[in-house]
């Protein structure tokens, strides 16, 4: 077999992101956390990087990378700022389907602008009733004049009030069994009737905005649908499914990493009784648990990506990688939390933010008991080894 | 006969105070050589002849001057091939400069012309049982200090810091000034680069590397407010400010009064300091101070480890107050 | 007009991690293990003051550097980031270099270039100084070697317009600065306020990928001299090594805070300074 390792360009694209989130994130992270302020001008400036369009290919002005690519991304941005990782995660979610899905006409005339970083991205499905009740959507498309006329709320909607074109579904019909026919269609920022709402309060993954988009009346050319009338729930769900849960899952890579880091300096800095308690073995058992947290997280994080890019169906994989990563983030900065003691409650240390983040990772793209049901109908048709 | 040279920076038509101490300690390094090794000054600029007699104040037996208004500016295309030219005819065995910022262009480039060798920032110079310079050089930050020897060649070069050397008392010599003639430069094509002015900006009270009273802020003092104290508190004291890198970084202070391996190095009697962590590159710029006292809210911040008083606390609650204590009374 | 510019990067161990620098105790050799290695930050404001130009005038931008063969990986960096080629004099023979020495072979690196070319760079750039050994002496010396002007902290540099070959530049100084005028070709070690270093991007690092690197030894220098090349060639040598000692036992200073600024000003006092007069 081949051992998992990162190639040259790949060592060298997590150098590059790493010294421009040393330089640019880490020291803003804990007051965007503060604030609950999202950096959208740095977001901006994050496409000359290449971040935004990571894996859009050149002729649509993107970087031309891959998932595995995009998850060094995620795990570099979210060491420091889960926040800011999930509104760049959630950036990617308005390009990828128009990728997929999209015409010519629509890759050329919005991939460019989301991938340079002139414009950013995001999805809209989720609905009062609940993101999980996928079919039960009631935002409504209506044919009128030759084009469409939408009407509804969305909400827990990341990046609801920064993103410049939205990729967000609606009930079009049904079906003669009588179920809900969705139709995804692609919504700029300013169409009349189509309003960000209320802003959600988060406890964790500050940083980002969520909130809602109401839609009264919105008046959309023929031309703003995308895909197939009727192919809504494709696009809803393999965005959701491979690209926003894949991405979820590299968030709390990041923050495990930020565990181990924090973990490793707080134990050779803390001296009781005369020397550091990473002299002491009830430290190194914390200690190890972490890391191994990271390290499992990690390899079924990158695998899963790296099955994304071989073209290989991964929803299962990322699920599990989803459910694992994100158990543990809590996990592991609960554990971080205990070994700092007193410490770990003062906002000075990041460990405090690591844990609320961690925990708003969690329904974040599907919740746990989602991801295990995703995982356990997977098992049961037909587990192979 | 054995010579150690030392060239003295001119700023403002004044020669710096970094000459002086440089040749009290040529004179250490003259004794350690002994056979009646002789200190001489190399001296470049304009109207300077009462300034070269200071020099021979601080025992300079010969003073070399080029005194020309075309030189009263520093040029590496005057300066560097009148000094290669005059070494490469008198032969000193040692030439030392000032670490300044024209003397760490000027001094290197001499050396080249002279296929010499040459210690850089040197934290201090002695001489070997052969009879041989050696120069002591802070490297990765100051973290390690090594030597360096230029065994085989003559001038042995070595620039120093300001403010590393004490100015110790005069040793006077009767003045004896060897003027250049001028043929030495005119010939020189100079069309490439001239120096256009120099610009200073008014210090901010005393400079640094004279003041007996150093105030320094680090990166823990929080805010430009807590800078504005700081300064406060170093005129009230009558001394003067220093800071670390992070201070500059954040806005606070300028680079102007930095301490340290890339900045400038003091040796005050008395150094107070907020909010240093005592990165290594810190500690070597102000190790040599009299009385360390330290204020940061970090017990084990190793600033602790290289101060006479350590305070355990926030700023906040100790600046403030000293600050007011200081304060000078009114004198009605 | 056009600019050809050269920078001379050095690979450096990344100096946020100096304080793990030790020295092994019975080799007395400085040990780094650990510790990993970047381009020197001061440089990239060197390479990016070139990308600028090349941007606003044309021209290109090379990079040399002489170093142990693995610092590819630094300067495949340097071209992600924009440069047009890099190339790396590597050889025993250029090891143990001190900075005559390194001048020198980046002088005859640089002459090289320039007959591949067919043409003569107008700008030689260096950073001021570099993180680790810090002498700040190499852009001075090169530009001995060179023959050119050569000027040492430069933060400004800006063209006299309607000559092609006129600039102006600020060097900085105690107190102040010194303003110059000079004219290509020009050897300059910038500081980091000249220009502040862009990040790399994920499509220069793809790009990057096809740029050319030369890698060239001692028997591609045909016109460089033994005597001035290498460790042999460096009038300089290193003697003991040693981490300074700079302890002092300080007296922990307790109580209120009232307290505590009471006792300082005695200190203060004691060492006659005056205070409150």
């Amino acid at each position: 077999m081949h051992f998992f390792e990162f190639t040259e360009e790949q060592k060298m694209l997590r150098k590059a992101i790493r010294e421009f989130v040393e330089a640019e994130v880490a020291p803003k992270a804990a007051e965007w956390d503060e604030q609950d302020a999202c950096p959208v001008d740095l977001m901006k400036k994050m496409g000359e990087l290449g971040i935004n369009g990571i894996f859009v290919p050149e002729q649509y002005g993107g970087a031309g990378q891959g998932f595995v690519a995009r998850a060094i991304c995620l795990e570099e941005i979210s060491r420091h700022s889960a926040g800011l990782g999930i509104a760049m995660m959630t950036h990617h979610m308005g390009p990828y389907p128009i990728l997929l899905f999209g015409t010519d006409e629509q890759k050329k005339k919005y991939l460019p602008d989301l991938c340079s970083g002139k414009k950013l991205g995001g999805l809209a499905v989720t609905e009062p009733g609940g993101g999980s009740d996928f079919s039960g959507q009631k935002t409504s498309g209506e044919k009128k004049d030759g084009g469409w006329v939408l009407n509804g709320r969305k909400c827990f909607i990341t990046n609801s009030h920064i993103a410049d074109v939205t990729v967000l579904t609606a009930k079009t019909g049904v079906d003669d069994k009588g179920r809900n026919k969705l139709s995804a269609f692609i919504i700029e920022k300013g169409t009349k009737g189509f309003e960000p709402g209320r802003k959600e309060h988060k406890l964790g993954l500050r940083g980002s905005v969520t909130g809602d988009v109401v839609l009264t009346d919105v008046k959309l050319p023929e031309d703003a649908l995308l895909g197939k009338e009727g192919g809504g729930a494709k696009i809803g769900m393999e965005a959701i499914g491979e690209v926003g849960r894949a991405g979820m899952s590299a968030i709390c890579v990041g923050i495990l990493r930020g565990c181990v880091e924090e973990a490793v300096k707080f134990a050779n800095e803390r001296i009781v009784y005369g020397k550091p308690i990473a002299k002491l073995q009830a430290i190194q058992l914390e200690v190890a648990k972490i890391r191994a947290d990271y390290e499992a997280a990690r390899l079924l994080t990158y695998y899963a990506a790296g099955l994304k890019d071989a073209g290989i169906p991964c929803a299962n994989e990322v699920a599990t990688a989803k459910y694992f990563s994100t158990e543990t983030a809590v996990a592991s900065s609960k554990r971080l939390m205990d070994l700092m003691g007193g410490y770990g409650v003062i906002n000075e240390y990041p460990v405090g933010r690591f844990l609320r983040d961690a925990l708003a990772s969690i329904p974040s793209g599907g919740t746990s008991h989602i991801m295990q049901i995703i995982m356990a109908a997977n098992t049961l048709s037909g587990f192979q080894a | 006969m054995s010579k150690i040279w030392v060239h003295a920076e001119v700023v403002d038509d004044k020669i710096v105070n970094v000459a002086f101490e440089l040749l009290s300690k040529a004179h250490d390094l003259a004794e350690a050589m002994g056979g009646g090794t002789e200190v001489e000054a190399t001296l470049v600029g304009s109207g300077l002849e009462k300034e070269a007699a200071r020099l021979a104040e601080w025992g300079a037996k010969t003073i070399y001057l080029a005194d020309d208004p075309d030189l009263r500016m520093y040029s590496p295309l005057t300066f560097v091939p009148i000094l290669a030219e005059l070494a490469a005819k008198h032969q000193p065995d040692i030439y030392l400069f000032g670490a300044t910022a024209t003397g760490s262009a000027l001094g290197p480039a001499v050396a080249a012309r002279l296929k010499t060798g040459t210690a850089a920032h040197c934290v201090d110079l002695r001489i070997n049982e052969e009879k041989k310079l050696v120069s002591l050089v802070p490297s990765f930050g100051g973290k390690v200090i090594g030597e360096i020897l230029c065994p085989g060649k003559n001038p042995q070069m070595a620039s120093v810091k300001p403010g590393i050397f004490t100015k110790k008392d005069p040793i006077p010599v009767p003045v004896q000034i060897e003027k250049l003639d001028s043929s030495m430069w005119k010939k020189l094509d100079t069309q490439g680069l001239k120096p256009v002015n120099v610009v200073r900006r008014p210090p901010q009270g005393l400079p640094l590397n004279e003041a007996d009273v150093v105030v320094c802020g680090g990166f823990g003092i929080g805010t430009k407010e807590n800078w504005q104290l700081v300064e406060k508190l170093a005129q009230y004291l009558g001394g003067a400010t220093a800071c670390t890198r992070p201070a500059v970084d954040e806005g606070w202070s300028g680079e102007y009064c930095m301490v340290g391996t890339s900045g400038q190095s003091i040796r005050p009697k008395v150094y107070i300091g907020f909010g240093i962590s005592g990165a290594t590159h810190h500690i070597c710029g102000m190790n040599e101070s009299g009385v360390v006292i330290n204020v940061n809210r970090d017990a084990e911040a190793p600033i602790f480890e290289v101060s006479d008083v350590r305070i355990v606390s926030d700023v906040n609650s100790i600046l403030p107050l000293l600050v007011e204590a200081v304060k000078p009374k009114a004198s009605w | 007009m056009a600019y050809n510019v050269v920078v001379c990067v050095k690979p450096v161990p990344d100096p946020k991690h100096y304080d793990k620098v030790t020295i092994d105790p019975v080799k007395k050799t400085i040990t780094r293990a650990g510790i990993p290695t970047l381009v020197n930050p001061v440089d990239k404001s060197a390479i990016e003051l070139a990308l600028q130009l090349r941007e606003y005038y044309g021209g290109g931008v090379a990079v040399v550097s002489m170093a142990p063969p693995n610092a590819d990986e630094i300067l495949r960096e340097v071209l992600a980031m924009g440069a047009d080629e890099a190339y790396l004099l590597s050889d025993r023979a250029f090891g143990g270099a001190d900075t005559l020495a390194t001048s020198y072979t980046l002088y005859h690196g640089i002459k090289k270039i320039e007959a591949a070319k067919g043409y003569a760079f107008d700008f030689v750039l260096c950073g001021s100084e570099s993180a680790d050994g810090a002498t700040a002496q190499v852009s001075s010396q090169l530009g001995e070697w060179l023959g050119y002007p050569h000027l040492w902290n430069v933060y400004e540099l800006e063209k006299t317009p309607g000559k092609d070959e006129a600039f102006s530049m600020k060097t900085k100084m105690e107190n102040g600065y010194m303003e110059w005028a000079g004219r290509t070709p020009l050897v300059l070690g910038v500081a980091r306020e000249i220009r502040k270093p862009r990040f790399i991007s994920v499509m220069g690092i793809m790009k990057a990928k096809s740029k050319p690197l030369t890698v060239w030894g001692r028997g591609d220098l045909p016109a460089a001299e033994d005597t001035y090349l290498g460790l042999k060639g460096s009038p300089t040598q290193p003697g003991e090594i040693f981490s300074p000692d700079l302890k002092r036992s300080g007296e922990l200073f307790t109580g209120t805070p009232e307290e505590i600024v009471g006792r300082v000003v005695t200190v203060l006092r004691a060492n006659g300074v005056v205070v409150g007069g």
